[in-house]
Protein backbone atom coordinates (compact mmCIF):
# COMPACT_ATOMS: atom_id res chain seq x y z
CA UNK A 1 0.00 0.00 0.00
CA UNK A 2 1.16 3.53 -0.74
CA UNK A 3 1.75 6.07 1.99
CA UNK A 4 -1.18 6.98 4.18
CA UNK A 5 -2.58 10.50 3.69
CA UNK A 6 -3.14 12.74 6.69
CA UNK A 7 -6.91 12.56 6.45
CA UNK A 8 -6.78 8.81 6.83
CA UNK A 9 -4.32 9.15 9.67
CA UNK A 10 -6.69 11.49 11.50
CA UNK A 11 -9.57 9.13 10.95
CA UNK A 12 -7.28 6.34 12.18
CA UNK A 13 -6.38 8.33 15.28
CA UNK A 14 -10.03 9.27 15.83
CA UNK A 15 -10.95 5.59 15.71
CA UNK A 16 -13.30 6.27 12.79
CA UNK A 17 -11.67 4.14 10.09
CA UNK A 18 -13.71 1.15 8.97
CA UNK A 19 -12.11 -2.01 10.35
CA UNK A 20 -10.89 -3.24 6.94
CA UNK A 21 -9.05 0.04 6.30
CA UNK A 22 -7.75 0.06 9.80
CA UNK A 23 -6.08 -3.32 9.32
CA UNK A 24 -4.44 -2.12 6.13
CA UNK A 25 -3.15 1.06 7.77
CA UNK A 26 -1.79 -0.90 10.71
CA UNK A 27 0.08 -3.18 8.33
CA UNK A 28 1.54 -0.26 6.41
CA UNK A 29 2.66 1.59 9.54
CA UNK A 30 4.56 -1.50 10.67
CA UNK A 31 6.85 -1.21 7.70
CA UNK A 32 6.84 2.50 6.71
CA UNK A 33 9.03 4.77 8.81
CA UNK A 34 7.85 7.88 6.97
CA UNK A 35 4.22 7.19 7.74
CA UNK A 36 5.04 6.28 11.30
CA UNK A 37 6.76 9.66 11.76
CA UNK A 38 3.83 11.37 10.09
CA UNK A 39 1.46 9.55 12.41
CA UNK A 40 3.37 10.86 15.44
CA UNK A 41 3.22 14.35 13.98
CA UNK A 42 -0.49 14.17 13.36
CA UNK A 43 -1.10 12.75 16.81
CA UNK A 44 0.76 15.70 18.36
CA UNK A 45 -1.27 18.11 16.22
CA UNK A 46 -4.49 16.42 17.21
CA UNK A 47 -3.61 16.51 20.90
CA UNK A 48 -2.58 20.12 20.71
CA UNK A 49 -5.72 21.10 18.91
CA UNK A 50 -7.85 19.21 21.39
CA UNK A 51 -6.05 20.91 24.27
CA UNK A 52 -6.57 24.32 22.72
CA UNK A 53 -10.27 23.68 22.30
CA UNK A 54 -10.43 22.38 25.85
CA UNK A 55 -9.04 25.66 27.10
CA UNK A 56 -11.87 27.49 25.35
CA UNK A 57 -14.76 25.93 27.16
CA UNK A 58 -17.38 27.35 29.45
CA UNK A 59 -17.09 26.84 33.16
CA UNK A 60 -18.58 23.43 33.79
CA UNK A 61 -21.80 23.75 35.71
CA UNK A 62 -24.07 21.01 36.93
CA UNK A 63 -26.60 19.94 34.34
CA UNK A 64 -29.95 21.41 35.31
CA UNK A 65 -32.62 18.78 35.92
CA UNK A 66 -34.43 17.74 32.79
CA UNK A 67 -37.70 18.54 34.55
CA UNK A 68 -36.71 22.18 34.36
CA UNK A 69 -36.50 22.05 30.58
CA UNK A 70 -39.75 20.13 30.41
CA UNK A 71 -41.53 22.63 32.62
CA UNK A 72 -40.14 25.58 30.71
CA UNK A 73 -41.32 23.92 27.54
CA UNK A 74 -44.81 23.48 28.92
CA UNK A 75 -44.92 27.00 30.22
CA UNK A 76 -43.86 28.58 26.98
CA UNK A 77 -43.94 26.38 23.91
CA UNK A 78 -41.64 28.15 21.50
CA UNK A 79 -43.65 27.23 18.43
CA UNK A 80 -46.77 28.81 19.85
CA UNK A 81 -45.37 31.76 21.69
CA UNK A 82 -43.89 33.67 18.80
CA UNK A 83 -46.82 33.66 16.41
CA UNK A 84 -49.25 34.27 19.27
CA UNK A 85 -47.22 37.19 20.49
CA UNK A 86 -47.31 38.65 17.02
CA UNK A 87 -51.00 38.09 16.68
CA UNK A 88 -51.63 39.60 20.09
CA UNK A 89 -49.58 42.67 19.22
CA UNK A 90 -51.46 43.19 16.00
CA UNK A 91 -54.83 42.76 17.64
CA UNK A 92 -53.83 45.13 20.40
CA UNK A 93 -52.59 47.72 17.93
CA UNK A 94 -55.76 47.53 15.85
CA UNK A 95 -57.91 47.67 18.92
CA UNK A 96 -56.09 50.66 20.32
CA UNK A 97 -56.18 52.43 17.01
CA UNK A 98 -59.89 51.93 16.74
CA UNK A 99 -60.46 52.92 20.32
CA UNK A 100 -58.37 56.07 20.09
CA UNK A 101 -59.86 57.13 16.80
CA UNK A 102 -63.12 58.09 18.45
CA UNK A 103 -65.71 56.60 20.79
CA UNK A 104 -67.08 53.62 18.96
CA UNK A 105 -70.74 54.26 19.67
CA UNK A 106 -70.73 57.68 18.15
CA UNK A 107 -70.75 56.58 14.56
CA UNK A 108 -73.57 54.19 15.18
CA UNK A 109 -75.63 56.80 16.91
CA UNK A 110 -74.86 59.35 14.24
CA UNK A 111 -75.97 56.90 11.59
CA UNK A 112 -79.11 56.10 13.53
CA UNK A 113 -79.81 59.72 13.93
CA UNK A 114 -79.34 60.53 10.29
CA UNK A 115 -81.94 57.99 9.34
CA UNK A 116 -84.45 59.31 11.77
CA UNK A 117 -83.73 62.96 11.24
CA UNK A 118 -84.32 62.95 7.52
CA UNK A 119 -88.09 62.38 7.55
CA UNK A 120 -88.46 64.72 10.48
CA UNK A 121 -86.72 67.40 8.53
CA UNK A 122 -89.07 66.87 5.63
CA UNK A 123 -92.08 67.24 7.84
CA UNK A 124 -90.66 70.24 9.50
CA UNK A 125 -90.22 71.96 6.18
CA UNK A 126 -93.79 71.23 5.28
CA UNK A 127 -94.93 72.61 8.56
CA UNK A 128 -92.98 75.73 8.04
CA UNK A 129 -94.87 76.22 4.78
CA UNK A 130 -98.32 75.61 6.28
CA UNK A 131 -98.55 76.63 9.91
CA UNK A 132 -102.04 75.19 10.20
CA UNK A 133 -100.68 71.67 10.16
CA UNK A 134 -98.49 72.34 13.10
CA UNK A 135 -101.23 71.51 15.56
CA UNK A 136 -101.82 68.08 14.04
CA UNK A 137 -98.25 66.97 13.86
CA UNK A 138 -96.47 67.72 17.10
CA UNK A 139 -97.37 64.45 18.79
CA UNK A 140 -95.63 62.32 16.23
CA UNK A 141 -92.64 64.57 16.17
CA UNK A 142 -92.33 64.54 19.90
CA UNK A 143 -92.34 60.79 19.79
CA UNK A 144 -89.67 60.66 17.14
CA UNK A 145 -87.56 63.20 18.88
CA UNK A 146 -87.97 61.23 22.07
CA UNK A 147 -86.70 58.15 20.28
CA UNK A 148 -83.71 60.04 19.06
CA UNK A 149 -83.12 61.43 22.51
CA UNK A 150 -83.41 57.94 23.91
CA UNK A 151 -80.92 56.63 21.40
CA UNK A 152 -78.48 59.31 22.29
CA UNK A 153 -78.99 58.85 25.97
CA UNK A 154 -78.38 55.16 25.59
CA UNK A 155 -75.05 55.98 24.04
CA UNK A 156 -74.21 58.25 26.90
CA UNK A 157 -74.49 61.40 24.89
CA UNK A 158 -76.34 64.19 26.53
CA UNK A 159 -77.42 66.49 23.77
CA UNK A 160 -80.93 66.25 22.52
CA UNK A 161 -81.93 65.06 25.94
CA UNK A 162 -82.35 68.65 26.93
CA UNK A 163 -84.95 69.37 24.33
CA UNK A 164 -87.50 70.48 26.86
CA UNK A 165 -85.38 73.20 28.40
CA UNK A 166 -86.47 76.64 27.19
CA UNK A 167 -82.94 77.81 26.75
CA UNK A 168 -81.91 74.98 24.49
CA UNK A 169 -85.00 74.98 22.42
CA UNK A 170 -84.68 78.70 22.10
CA UNK A 171 -81.21 78.34 20.77
CA UNK A 172 -82.06 75.73 18.29
CA UNK A 173 -85.20 77.49 17.26
CA UNK A 174 -83.19 80.05 15.41
CA UNK A 175 -81.16 77.44 13.61
CA UNK A 176 -83.31 76.27 10.74
CA UNK A 177 -83.82 79.65 9.29
CA UNK A 178 -80.21 80.62 9.13
CA UNK A 179 -78.96 77.16 8.39
CA UNK A 180 -81.14 76.54 5.41
CA UNK A 181 -80.49 79.92 4.04
CA UNK A 182 -76.80 79.66 4.59
CA UNK A 183 -76.64 76.22 3.08
CA UNK A 184 -76.90 77.21 -0.54
CA UNK A 185 -73.48 78.82 -1.09
CA UNK A 186 -71.64 76.37 1.11
CA UNK A 187 -69.38 73.66 -0.34
CA UNK A 188 -71.20 70.40 -1.18
CA UNK A 189 -69.91 68.37 1.74
CA UNK A 190 -70.46 71.03 4.35
CA UNK A 191 -73.84 71.60 2.74
CA UNK A 192 -75.08 68.13 3.40
CA UNK A 193 -73.80 68.25 6.94
CA UNK A 194 -75.65 71.42 7.69
CA UNK A 195 -78.86 70.13 6.20
CA UNK A 196 -78.70 67.13 8.44
CA UNK A 197 -78.06 69.39 11.38
CA UNK A 198 -81.04 71.44 10.54
CA UNK A 199 -83.13 68.31 10.54
CA UNK A 200 -82.44 67.92 14.23
CA UNK A 201 -83.13 71.50 15.03
CA UNK A 202 -86.36 71.64 13.07
CA UNK A 203 -87.74 68.76 15.00
CA UNK A 204 -86.91 70.55 18.18
CA UNK A 205 -88.72 73.63 16.98
CA UNK A 206 -91.83 71.59 16.45
CA UNK A 207 -91.68 70.14 19.92
CA UNK A 208 -91.27 73.48 21.49
CA UNK A 209 -93.37 75.73 19.36
CA UNK A 210 -91.94 78.71 21.21
CA UNK A 211 -90.25 81.65 19.58
CA UNK A 212 -86.52 81.97 19.96
CA UNK A 213 -85.58 83.94 23.03
CA UNK A 214 -83.46 86.95 22.44
CA UNK A 215 -79.71 86.74 22.71
CA UNK A 216 -79.60 88.43 26.09
CA UNK A 217 -82.18 86.03 27.57
CA UNK A 218 -79.94 83.14 26.78
CA UNK A 219 -76.98 84.88 28.24
CA UNK A 220 -79.01 85.51 31.38
CA UNK A 221 -79.71 81.81 31.70
CA UNK A 222 -76.26 81.00 32.85
CA UNK A 223 -77.02 77.39 33.73
CA UNK A 224 -74.66 74.70 32.58
CA UNK A 225 -77.18 73.22 30.22
CA UNK A 226 -77.86 76.56 28.64
CA UNK A 227 -74.17 77.23 28.27
CA UNK A 228 -73.60 73.87 26.77
CA UNK A 229 -76.30 74.20 24.18
CA UNK A 230 -75.25 77.68 23.44
CA UNK A 231 -71.74 76.72 22.58
CA UNK A 232 -72.98 73.85 20.47
CA UNK A 233 -75.48 75.86 18.50
CA UNK A 234 -73.19 78.81 18.13
CA UNK A 235 -70.70 76.50 16.52
CA UNK A 236 -73.18 75.45 13.93
CA UNK A 237 -74.31 78.85 12.86
CA UNK A 238 -70.88 80.34 12.95
CA UNK A 239 -70.67 80.96 9.25
CA UNK A 240 -73.84 82.96 9.16
CA UNK A 241 -74.20 84.69 12.48
CA UNK A 242 -70.68 85.21 13.74
CA UNK A 243 -69.59 88.71 12.75
CA UNK A 244 -66.48 88.99 10.63
CA UNK A 245 -63.76 90.89 12.41
CA UNK A 246 -60.31 92.14 11.58
CA UNK A 247 -57.17 90.36 12.61
CA UNK A 248 -56.35 93.20 14.99
CA UNK A 249 -59.74 92.94 16.64
CA UNK A 250 -59.25 89.20 17.02
CA UNK A 251 -55.89 89.77 18.64
CA UNK A 252 -57.37 92.21 21.13
CA UNK A 253 -60.21 89.81 21.95
CA UNK A 254 -57.85 86.89 22.44
CA UNK A 255 -55.11 88.88 24.11
CA UNK A 256 -52.75 87.21 21.67
CA UNK A 257 -52.30 86.73 17.95
CA UNK A 258 -54.98 84.49 16.44
CA UNK A 259 -53.71 81.08 15.42
CA UNK A 260 -54.13 79.03 12.29
CA UNK A 261 -52.48 76.45 10.09
CA UNK A 262 -49.50 78.05 8.39
CA UNK A 263 -49.63 77.98 4.63
CA UNK A 264 -53.42 77.82 4.38
CA UNK A 265 -55.33 80.77 3.05
CA UNK A 266 -57.28 82.48 5.80
CA UNK A 267 -60.74 83.18 4.49
CA UNK A 268 -62.35 84.97 7.37
CA UNK A 269 -61.90 85.68 11.04
CA UNK A 270 -65.10 85.87 13.03
CA UNK A 271 -66.01 86.46 16.61
CA UNK A 272 -68.62 84.78 18.70
CA UNK A 273 -71.89 86.69 18.86
CA UNK A 274 -72.04 85.80 22.57
CA UNK A 275 -70.31 87.43 25.46
CA UNK A 276 -67.26 85.19 25.39
CA UNK A 277 -64.03 86.02 23.57
CA UNK A 278 -64.16 83.11 21.18
CA UNK A 279 -62.79 83.74 17.72
CA UNK A 280 -62.90 81.42 14.74
CA UNK A 281 -60.38 81.50 11.96
CA UNK A 282 -61.71 79.91 8.80
CA UNK A 283 -59.09 78.56 6.46
CA UNK A 284 -59.48 76.91 3.07
CA UNK A 285 -57.95 73.47 2.55
CA UNK A 286 -59.13 73.66 -1.04
CA UNK A 287 -61.87 75.41 -2.96
CA UNK A 288 -64.57 73.18 -1.46
CA UNK A 289 -63.24 72.52 2.03
CA UNK A 290 -63.03 74.97 4.86
CA UNK A 291 -61.74 74.18 8.30
CA UNK A 292 -62.64 76.24 11.34
CA UNK A 293 -60.14 76.92 14.07
CA UNK A 294 -61.91 78.00 17.22
CA UNK A 295 -59.81 79.75 19.80
CA UNK A 296 -60.20 81.62 23.01
CA UNK A 297 -58.07 82.64 25.94
CA UNK A 298 -57.50 79.54 28.00
CA UNK A 299 -57.69 81.46 31.25
CA UNK A 300 -61.05 83.08 30.51
CA UNK A 301 -62.77 79.75 30.46
CA UNK A 302 -61.85 78.66 33.91
CA UNK A 303 -62.75 82.11 35.24
CA UNK A 304 -66.29 82.24 33.95
CA UNK A 305 -67.22 78.59 34.13
CA UNK A 306 -67.51 79.04 37.90
CA UNK A 307 -66.47 75.61 38.89
CA UNK A 308 -68.49 73.84 36.26
CA UNK A 309 -65.99 71.18 35.42
CA UNK A 310 -66.82 70.55 31.83
CA UNK A 311 -65.72 73.11 29.36
CA UNK A 312 -68.40 74.20 26.97
CA UNK A 313 -66.22 73.31 24.04
CA UNK A 314 -65.61 69.87 25.31
CA UNK A 315 -69.31 69.47 25.60
CA UNK A 316 -69.66 70.71 22.10
CA UNK A 317 -67.30 68.00 21.02
CA UNK A 318 -69.13 65.35 22.90
CA UNK A 319 -72.41 66.47 21.46
CA UNK A 320 -70.99 66.70 18.00
CA UNK A 321 -71.59 63.10 16.92
CA UNK A 322 -75.28 63.51 17.59
CA UNK A 323 -75.57 66.90 15.99
CA UNK A 324 -73.26 66.31 13.09
CA UNK A 325 -71.67 63.39 11.28
CA UNK A 326 -68.40 62.04 12.53
CA UNK A 327 -66.54 63.84 9.79
CA UNK A 328 -66.88 67.07 11.73
CA UNK A 329 -65.13 65.79 14.83
CA UNK A 330 -63.52 68.48 16.86
CA UNK A 331 -60.17 68.13 18.51
CA UNK A 332 -58.60 70.52 20.94
CA UNK A 333 -55.22 71.60 22.21
CA UNK A 334 -53.57 74.58 23.79
CA UNK A 335 -51.41 76.90 21.72
CA UNK A 336 -49.67 79.42 23.90
CA UNK A 337 -52.35 81.05 25.99
CA UNK A 338 -55.16 79.98 23.70
CA UNK A 339 -57.36 76.97 23.81
CA UNK A 340 -57.75 75.89 20.22
CA UNK A 341 -60.25 73.55 18.63
CA UNK A 342 -60.43 72.48 15.07
CA UNK A 343 -63.41 71.43 13.03
CA UNK A 344 -64.00 70.62 9.44
CA UNK A 345 -65.39 68.08 6.96
CA UNK A 346 -62.24 65.94 6.87
CA UNK A 347 -61.18 62.86 8.81
CA UNK A 348 -60.32 63.05 12.49
CA UNK A 349 -56.81 62.02 11.51
CA UNK A 350 -56.41 64.93 9.15
CA UNK A 351 -57.90 67.32 11.68
CA UNK A 352 -55.48 66.07 14.26
CA UNK A 353 -52.55 66.63 11.93
CA UNK A 354 -53.78 70.09 11.06
CA UNK A 355 -54.27 70.90 14.72
CA UNK A 356 -50.69 69.85 15.37
CA UNK A 357 -49.50 72.49 12.91
CA UNK A 358 -51.52 75.33 14.35
CA UNK A 359 -49.43 78.30 15.37
CA UNK A 360 -49.87 82.08 15.68
CA UNK A 361 -50.68 83.59 12.31
CA UNK A 362 -48.05 85.99 10.99
CA UNK B 1 -40.19 9.25 23.52
CA UNK B 2 -39.66 11.77 26.29
CA UNK B 3 -37.63 9.26 28.31
CA UNK B 4 -35.21 8.93 25.45
CA UNK B 5 -34.84 12.67 25.27
CA UNK B 6 -34.17 12.73 29.01
CA UNK B 7 -31.42 10.22 28.47
CA UNK B 8 -29.95 12.17 25.58
CA UNK B 9 -30.21 15.25 27.72
CA UNK B 10 -28.06 13.76 30.47
CA UNK B 11 -25.45 12.55 28.00
CA UNK B 12 -25.42 15.42 25.56
CA UNK B 13 -26.29 18.59 27.43
CA UNK B 14 -22.71 19.48 28.48
CA UNK B 15 -21.40 18.86 24.97
CA UNK B 16 -24.17 20.91 23.45
CA UNK B 17 -23.42 23.78 25.81
CA UNK B 18 -19.75 23.56 24.91
CA UNK B 19 -20.56 23.49 21.20
CA UNK B 20 -22.80 26.53 21.57
CA UNK B 21 -20.33 28.34 23.77
CA UNK B 22 -17.72 28.18 21.03
CA UNK B 23 -20.19 29.86 18.74
CA UNK B 24 -21.75 32.50 20.93
CA UNK B 25 -18.89 32.87 23.43
CA UNK B 26 -21.23 33.49 26.31
CA UNK B 27 -21.68 30.65 28.80
CA UNK B 28 -25.12 31.66 30.01
CA UNK B 29 -26.41 32.26 26.54
CA UNK B 30 -25.02 28.90 25.50
CA UNK B 31 -26.92 27.20 28.33
CA UNK B 32 -30.12 29.03 27.45
CA UNK B 33 -29.83 28.01 23.83
CA UNK B 34 -29.04 24.41 24.77
CA UNK B 35 -32.15 24.20 26.92
CA UNK B 36 -34.17 25.81 24.19
CA UNK B 37 -32.89 23.17 21.78
CA UNK B 38 -34.00 20.41 24.14
CA UNK B 39 -37.35 22.08 24.60
CA UNK B 40 -37.79 22.03 20.85
CA UNK B 41 -36.78 18.40 20.76
CA UNK B 42 -39.63 17.66 23.16
CA UNK B 43 -42.01 19.10 20.60
CA UNK B 44 -40.49 17.63 17.46
CA UNK B 45 -39.50 14.19 18.79
CA UNK B 46 -36.84 13.73 16.11
CA UNK B 47 -35.63 10.24 15.23
CA UNK B 48 -31.98 11.05 15.81
CA UNK B 49 -32.27 13.33 18.79
CA UNK B 50 -28.58 14.00 19.29
CA UNK B 51 -27.84 14.86 15.69
CA UNK B 52 -31.01 16.89 15.48
CA UNK B 53 -30.04 18.86 18.57
CA UNK B 54 -26.74 19.92 17.06
CA UNK B 55 -28.38 20.97 13.84
CA UNK B 56 -30.88 23.08 15.74
CA UNK B 57 -28.16 24.45 18.02
CA UNK B 58 -25.99 25.39 15.04
CA UNK B 59 -28.94 27.22 13.50
CA UNK B 60 -29.71 29.05 16.71
CA UNK B 61 -26.07 30.03 17.08
CA UNK B 62 -26.03 31.30 13.51
CA UNK B 63 -29.08 33.43 14.24
CA UNK B 64 -27.35 34.73 17.32
CA UNK B 65 -24.26 35.60 15.34
CA UNK B 66 -26.32 37.43 12.74
CA UNK B 67 -28.01 39.37 15.47
CA UNK B 68 -24.68 40.19 17.04
CA UNK B 69 -23.30 41.28 13.70
CA UNK B 70 -26.26 43.53 13.24
CA UNK B 71 -25.59 45.14 16.55
CA UNK B 72 -21.93 45.57 15.61
CA UNK B 73 -20.93 43.96 18.88
CA UNK B 74 -19.28 41.15 17.01
CA UNK B 75 -16.92 43.38 15.07
CA UNK B 76 -15.95 45.42 18.08
CA UNK B 77 -15.04 42.34 20.06
CA UNK B 78 -12.92 40.88 17.29
CA UNK B 79 -11.09 44.13 16.77
CA UNK B 80 -10.18 44.43 20.40
CA UNK B 81 -8.77 40.93 20.69
CA UNK B 82 -5.22 41.27 19.32
CA UNK B 83 -4.45 44.15 21.65
CA UNK B 84 -5.62 42.20 24.62
CA UNK B 85 -3.75 39.02 23.79
CA UNK B 86 -0.41 39.88 22.30
CA UNK B 87 1.64 40.84 25.29
CA UNK B 88 1.66 38.08 27.91
CA UNK B 89 3.66 34.89 27.28
CA UNK B 90 1.87 31.57 27.04
CA UNK B 91 2.50 30.36 30.58
CA UNK B 92 1.32 33.57 32.23
CA UNK B 93 -1.94 34.21 30.49
CA UNK B 94 -5.16 33.57 32.31
CA UNK B 95 -7.99 31.40 31.15
CA UNK B 96 -9.97 34.28 29.70
CA UNK B 97 -7.10 35.40 27.55
CA UNK B 98 -6.50 31.87 26.34
CA UNK B 99 -10.15 31.57 25.46
CA UNK B 100 -9.96 34.80 23.52
CA UNK B 101 -6.95 33.53 21.61
CA UNK B 102 -8.58 30.24 20.75
CA UNK B 103 -11.63 32.12 19.66
CA UNK B 104 -9.56 34.34 17.41
CA UNK B 105 -7.74 31.29 16.02
CA UNK B 106 -11.05 29.55 15.28
CA UNK B 107 -12.05 32.56 13.23
CA UNK B 108 -9.27 31.64 10.83
CA UNK B 109 -10.91 28.37 9.90
CA UNK B 110 -13.39 28.13 7.10
CA UNK B 111 -16.93 27.78 8.44
CA UNK B 112 -17.16 24.18 7.28
CA UNK B 113 -13.81 23.17 8.83
CA UNK B 114 -14.72 24.93 12.05
CA UNK B 115 -18.10 23.26 12.17
CA UNK B 116 -16.60 19.80 11.67
CA UNK B 117 -13.99 20.40 14.35
CA UNK B 118 -16.48 21.71 16.91
CA UNK B 119 -18.89 18.87 16.21
CA UNK B 120 -16.13 16.31 16.63
CA UNK B 121 -15.04 17.94 19.83
CA UNK B 122 -18.64 17.79 21.05
CA UNK B 123 -18.59 14.02 20.65
CA UNK B 124 -20.27 13.52 17.32
CA UNK B 125 -19.13 10.64 15.14
CA UNK B 126 -17.87 10.99 11.58
CA UNK B 127 -21.22 9.73 10.38
CA UNK B 128 -23.06 12.35 12.37
CA UNK B 129 -20.72 15.09 11.24
CA UNK B 130 -21.16 13.98 7.63
CA UNK B 131 -24.92 14.04 8.02
CA UNK B 132 -24.89 17.48 9.55
CA UNK B 133 -22.33 19.22 7.35
CA UNK B 134 -23.16 17.55 4.09
CA UNK B 135 -19.59 16.37 3.67
CA UNK B 136 -18.83 12.86 2.45
CA UNK B 137 -17.94 10.60 5.29
CA UNK B 138 -14.60 9.85 3.66
CA UNK B 139 -13.75 13.55 3.63
CA UNK B 140 -14.23 14.09 7.36
CA UNK B 141 -10.72 12.91 8.30
CA UNK B 142 -9.14 15.28 5.79
CA UNK B 143 -11.37 18.11 6.92
CA UNK B 144 -10.50 17.56 10.55
CA UNK B 145 -6.75 17.30 9.76
CA UNK B 146 -6.91 20.65 7.98
CA UNK B 147 -8.99 22.24 10.72
CA UNK B 148 -6.67 21.10 13.48
CA UNK B 149 -3.56 22.25 11.69
CA UNK B 150 -5.12 25.62 10.92
CA UNK B 151 -6.24 26.08 14.49
CA UNK B 152 -2.83 25.35 15.96
CA UNK B 153 -1.04 27.47 13.39
CA UNK B 154 -3.37 30.40 13.84
CA UNK B 155 -3.12 30.16 17.58
CA UNK B 156 0.68 30.10 17.53
CA UNK B 157 0.82 32.90 14.97
CA UNK B 158 -1.53 34.97 17.11
CA UNK B 159 0.68 34.43 20.10
CA UNK B 160 3.86 35.37 18.31
CA UNK B 161 2.75 38.15 16.08
CA UNK B 162 -0.50 39.46 17.45
CA UNK B 163 -1.92 41.44 14.57
CA UNK B 164 0.40 39.86 12.02
CA UNK B 165 -1.81 36.84 11.76
CA UNK B 166 -2.83 36.34 8.18
CA UNK B 167 -6.57 36.00 8.04
CA UNK B 168 -8.55 33.68 5.77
Amino acid sequence: MSHVDEGTLHAYLDGELPSSERVAVDAHLMQCVTCKALLAEERALLERSTALLASARPVERPVPPFEQVRRAHKRRPWYVSTPLAWAASIVLALGLGYYLREPGTDREVAGLFDQRAAPVAEEAKTQAASPARQTQQPRANVERAAEVAQANENAGIDSVGRIGAPASSGVVAMQPRVQLRGAAPAPPLADSIRLRDSGLRLSEVVIDGAPAPAERDRAALGTPSARRDESRSVRNVVSTTWPIISRGKAASLLGDRPVGVPGLATRTIRRSPGPDSTVVVEQALDSATVIQIFQRPAAARSADSAGYPVDGYRMAREAAPAAAPASTDRLARFVGKLRVEISGPVSADSLNRLLEQVEPLP
Amino acid sequence: MPDDIAEVYRNTYPALVRFLYRKVWDAERAEDLAQEAFARALVHRPDNTRGWLFVVAANMARDEARKAAREKRHLTLLKSEPDATEIAPEDEIDADTRTQRVRAALEHLTPRDREALLLWDSGLSYDEIAAQTGLARGAIGTTLARARRRLVEAYDAGQEGGQHVARG
